[in-house]
């Protein structure tokens, strides 16, 4: 589904657009022989080597691993906010290894949502116009981005703190407003990097428990990156990795 | 999306209060001096009424007369002859020894007008006498004033605004009709108030009853030349100055050249003039000089206390440029600085948005459109400044009779200024911020 042009209207009841998993065999992400190679002066850091990983439709997938082994780089490349050095990145049936400049920043509106660790939300906005960004680039009118907004922060149960600011929020809420901004734009893919590390276990499982319902209600597919064996349980399937390499 | 850039600006500003107040005042200070200092350099040398036509003009305010003291020196050359004998040769030379009489004065009028009639590339030109003062008294109340005795073509060189009544003409030079131009001020001061049924009204300057012909609006600068309150014609001077054929007197000359570039021709005719002069052999000097200037020439020469006129601009302008460089230098440098902390410091806003779908050129717009912002806000505020501060001093004297003028063009201007400014402080750091990878801003 598209939204585009000042004022273009969106459909009503778009929360479902794809069955959902397992019953879509569409391949949503698709990662071949991916490496990545930090380089400075002196030396060269292997981040990520020869990784192969296929996500159909609908998936809710995690990836675990030790600090440092290539988890957050794999997920950055996924979400076309890294470049690999060598490989090729398919995302909703793209190739998208090439893209760059407007055309990435489009992909990315288009199809992609981000939920970070420590939430990044714009301070100076308040929780709704947060919300509202990915709509922005998109170009929807006012009336349409702030109807869409709302929609979004009732789904995640806070339309009650749609005029308030960031720093107004305990961390929580931080992150429901980071998921409301980021499922705005009815994205294919989320993609989340460790969205619960920052909470406390009681919050992490509320997190968890909107992110599970978007991918059963409304069949997104997600990726998440986590240090918390409980919570990739969750999930419908692990990825491991260690130095750059999926162990499993 | 501009309503959107323009929100987000105004939301951005009104959270960083201390950022914005810096900026604000930065902006609008700076600007507000700019102003004060373009609208006291518009008064004083623009082309304003009388002197819609200054840069056209040339004044002759003064003339030198000087004479060179002479050594004798002697110089003798010694040479050995074949015979053996010395021969010596003698020479005697005159050079200047460095020391001179001068004094420095206006002129009389029978010099200007026998000399400086026929001057080519002149439009028009006028031969006045500004240094008189004249007690009236009304009531018992003395009302000095100062005197100006001028020709007819005074009026053309200088363009008074007439607010009733007309200048007097060429028959009234001629037939010595004591008739006056007065300024307003001077018609409210004596006749209680300034309208047209003052023209025609008899005043008392002196000993003689003079008819008022006409009344002019008061100048907005205190220039020598224009600076009178009543302006009589020159033949009504004391005969005694009208006739004397001494090079001295009480009068100095105005040309208004064919265009502005005529202007040095006219100099350099004075120059001429002046090397060239025959001085009347019983004269206790050998030479003159002509001290002549565009307007801001003799505007540095009268403030430097100096009568060469190119050298006193150069002394004046190049180190009031400078310190306005400085003066500028400072609050840009200040935004620019400011500009680049603010930009760094939303690193990682920049950053979201770019993960969201804003590319390069959004980022780049948004810095941009909030550098306008901040600036148009600061220079209303510097606006609304600088038209208080002229109000307060104009309706004060503070500056003498100088009025300042407050002008949009020069407003228009700076704000331009101050833009190119506030933009390239702006754009540079947000064009490498727009360029960063997301994933390295984000770490």
């Amino acid at each position: 589904m598209e939204i585009r042009g000042k004022g273009a209207k969106a459909p009503r009841a778009p929360f479902t657009p794809y069955p959902p998993y397992p019953l879509y065999p569409f391949k949503m992400i698709e990662l071949q022989n991916v490496s990545k190679s930090y380089r400075t002066d002196t030396i060269e850091t292997l981040a990520l080597q020869h990784m192969n990983l296929s996500v159909p439709a609908g998936e809710f997938l995690s990836i675990m691993g030790p600090s440092g082994c290539g988890k957050s780089t794999l997920l950055n490349i996924m979400g076309l906010i890294d470049e690999p050095t060598e490989g090729s990145v398919s995302l909703a049936g793209k190739e998208v290894t090439s893209y760059n400049g407007t055309k990435v920043a489009r992909f990315r509106n288009e199809q992609l949502g981000f939920i970070f660790q420590s939430f990044h939300l714009i301070n100076d906005l308040s929780v709704v116009d947060n919300v509202e960004l990915p709509l922005l680039y998109r170009r929807v009118g006012t009336k349409e981005r702030r109807r869409l907004s709302l929609e979004a922060l009732e789904h995640v149960g806070l339309s009650n703190r749609a005029g308030h600011f960031p720093t107004q929020l305990s961390g929580g809420q931080k992150q429901r407003v980071a998921i409301a901004r980021a499922i705005v734009g009815r994205p294919n893919i989320i993609l989340a990097d460790e969205p619960t590390g920052n909470l406390d276990s009681h919050m992490g499982d509320e997190i968890m428990d909107i992110l599970t319902r978007l991918n059963t209600d409304l069949g997104t597919t997600i990726v998440m990156v986590t240090h918390d064996e409980r919570m990739a349980k969750k999930t419908h399937r692990l990825v491991r990795l260690s130095d750059g390499e999926r162990v499993s | 999306m501009i309503k959107n850039y323009l929100t987000l600006a105004l939301k951005v500003l009104k959270r960083k209060p201390f950022y914005t107040f810096i900026s604000l005042f930065g902006i609008s200070f700076t600007l507000m001096i700019l102003m004060l200092i373009t609208s006291m350099g518009d008064a004083l040398f623009g082309a304003n009424q009388p002197m819609s036509d200054v840069d056209r003009m040339v004044f002759l305010p003064m003339l030198e007369r000087y004479t060179e003291f002479y050594d004798t020196v002697y110089t003798v050359d010694t040479i050995v002859m074949d015979d053996g004998s010395l021969r010596m040769d003698s020479t005697e030379t005159l050079e200047p020894n460095g020391s001179m009489n001068n004094s420095n004065g206006q002129m009389s009028f029978s010099f200007l007008d026998n000399n400086l009639r026929d001057l080519a590339d002149v439009d028009s030109y006028t031969f006045l006498s500004n240094s008189s003062f004249i007690d009236a008294y009304l009531d018992g109340r003395k009302v000095t004033m100062g005197t100006y005795y001028t020709d007819a073509r005074y009026w053309d060189v200088f363009d008074f605004n007439f607010l009733h009544g007309l200048p007097f003409g060429p028959d009234d030079v001629t037939a010595a009709n004591k008739v006056a131009v007065i300024t307003e001020r001077i018609a409210e001061n004596y006749f209680g108030a300034s309208g047209a049924d003052i023209v025609g009204r008899e005043m008392i300057l002196g000993n003689d009853p003079y008819r008022v012909v006409g009344i002019v609006e008061r100048p907005l600068k205190d220039d020598e030349t224009i600076a009178g309150d009543v302006f009589l014609p020159v033949t009504t001077i004391d005969n005694r100055q009208y006739t004397s054929t001494e090079i001295y007197g009480p009068f100095q000359a105005v040309f208004k050249a064919s265009s502005p570039g005529k202007r040095e021709s006219i100099k350099q005719q004075l120059t001429f003039l002046a090397e060239n002069y025959e001085v009347p052999p019983d004269a206790n000097y050998e030479h003159i000089r002509m001290y002549s200037g565009t307007a801001t020439e003799s505007f540095a020469a009268n403030l430097m206390q100096t009568t060469d006129t190119e050298r006193a601009k150069l002394m004046l302008f190049i180190p009031l440029f400078v310190l306005l460089a400085l003066f500028l230098a400072l609050p840009l440098i200040n935004l620019i600085n400011l500009n680049v902390s603010r930009v760094f410091e939303r690193k990682s806003e920049i950053a979201v948005r770019k993960a969201f779908g804003a590319d390069s050129r959004d980022i780049l717009y948004q810095f941009i459109f909030e550098n306008l912002v901040l600036t148009f806000i600061g220079g209303f505020i510097g606006l609304v400044l600088a038209y208080l501060i002229i109000q307060y001093v104009n309706a004060n004297d503070l500056i003498g009779i100088v009025r300042l003028a407050f002008s949009v063009k020069i407003f228009f201007y700076f704000i331009l200024v101050i833009l190119l400014f506030g933009l390239l402080s702006g754009i540079l750091p947000a064009y490498r911020m727009s360029r960063t990878t997301v994933a390295t801003a984000l770490r």
